[in-house]
């Protein structure tokens, strides 16, 4: 069985330094690799991000991470993702991570994500070159998921993203706002490619458990939503692979 | 025709609380009704919980500020799901 932990929308910053790692230093008894869907910072600063490698360096499992909007706020995604991969983090934006469990393999492919909407009701790229670009943007992503998931050959692979793939998980939002929550191409770039699990956060109303149309279990991490440092899936290679 | 203007208050002040670099926070509920305001949500700090209120006050003065927020809980989690 491999058991993954999770959280997303941690939003440190120096007022919140140490706060969760009381609940993080034993971490390896509950689970074998933690995974940090998005927003780890307020403004996106590099300061804000110096905490988040703190709070999550040195822990007993590995920790494989993406940004979410609030970490590109500050424009400055790319020093962040240096600064969290040097103190040891993957940061994940279209590449992926592996983990031998207990004899099993694990498959982590991440990717930001974006907004656009859902099946019937999604943006297009057409009209203005900004709606275009917000769609493109959201197109870029998910044909970099689905290629990260692809390239995977392991008994589990997971979807990490902040941005939602399915609506089921951002039930209790506000539904005009749900096209800037996630997207249904993210969804399909799961479906496609043989994914077990789909981790991702940015909905703090919303709720924790979805489903893609492929059948695939959906899980909104977000802080606010599982009420505590992380939540635990366990997944068991053999039983999934039958299902 | 009505123009509704305790939704047009709450929409700026949401959008304060979104881009006020003081809070930045996007999960958060404002509802205003008369003169109170309600605030509703988590936040990661009890720090930040005390911006937003002074962040609507600086827009709002005249509101009563009712605040709900909560500073989300970071202690271990009470179980774990398996997945079958």
């Amino acid at each position: 069985m491999i058991r993954i932990a999770a959280v997303g929308d941690v939003h440190l910053g120096e007022d919140a330094r140490g706060r969760m790692r009381p609940a993080l230093e034993k971490l390896d008894e509950h689970a074998d690799v933690l995974l940090l869907a998005g927003d780890l910072t307020r403004h996106g600063t590099l300061d804000e991000a110096q905490v988040v490698a703190d709070e999550f360096s040195g822990l007993p499992v590995p920790v494989v991470a993406v940004l979410g909007n609030h970490d590109h706020h500050d424009d400055k995604p790319d020093e962040i993702t240096k600064l969290l991969r040097d103190a040891g983090i993957s940061v994940l934006e279209g590449e992926t991570a592996t983990f031998d469990v207990d004899g099993r393999t694990l498959g982590v492919a991440g990717v930001k994500g974006f907004g656009g909407g859902f099946a019937g009701k999604c943006g297009s790229a057409f009209g203005e070159p900004e709606m275009k670009a917000f769609i493109r943007h959201t197109c870029d992503i998910a044909e970099r998921l689905q290629g990260a998931l692809a390239s995977l050959d392991t008994d589990v692979k997971v979807a990490l993203t902040h941005y939602a793939p399915v609506p089921d998980t951002l039930r209790g939002e506000p539904p005009e706002i749900y096209p800037f929550l996630g997207s249904y191409l993210l969804g399909e770039a799961i479906d496609a490619t043989g994914t077990h699990l789909a981790v991702h956060g940015h909905a703090h109303f919303g709720t924790e458990h979805g489903m893609t149309p492929g059948g695939v279990r959906v899980r909104n991490v977000a802080q606010p939503i599982i009420r505590s440092a992380y939540t635990v899936y366990c997944v068991e290679p053999s039983v999934v692979e039958v299902v | 025709m009505s123009t509704d203007p305790e939704q047009y208050l709450a929409a700026r002040l949401r959008r304060a609380l979104a881009e006020d670099p003081r809070t930045t926070e996007l999960g958060v509920r404002v509802t205003v009704r008369g003169d109170h305001v309600l605030l509703s949500g988590d936040v990661a700090s009890a720090e930040r919980r005390a911006e937003l209120e002074a962040v609507i006050h600086d827009i709002a003065p005249e509101l009563t500020v009712l605040d709900d927020v909560q500073v989300v809980p970071v202690g271990e989690p009470g179980g774990r799901e398996e997945l079958r």
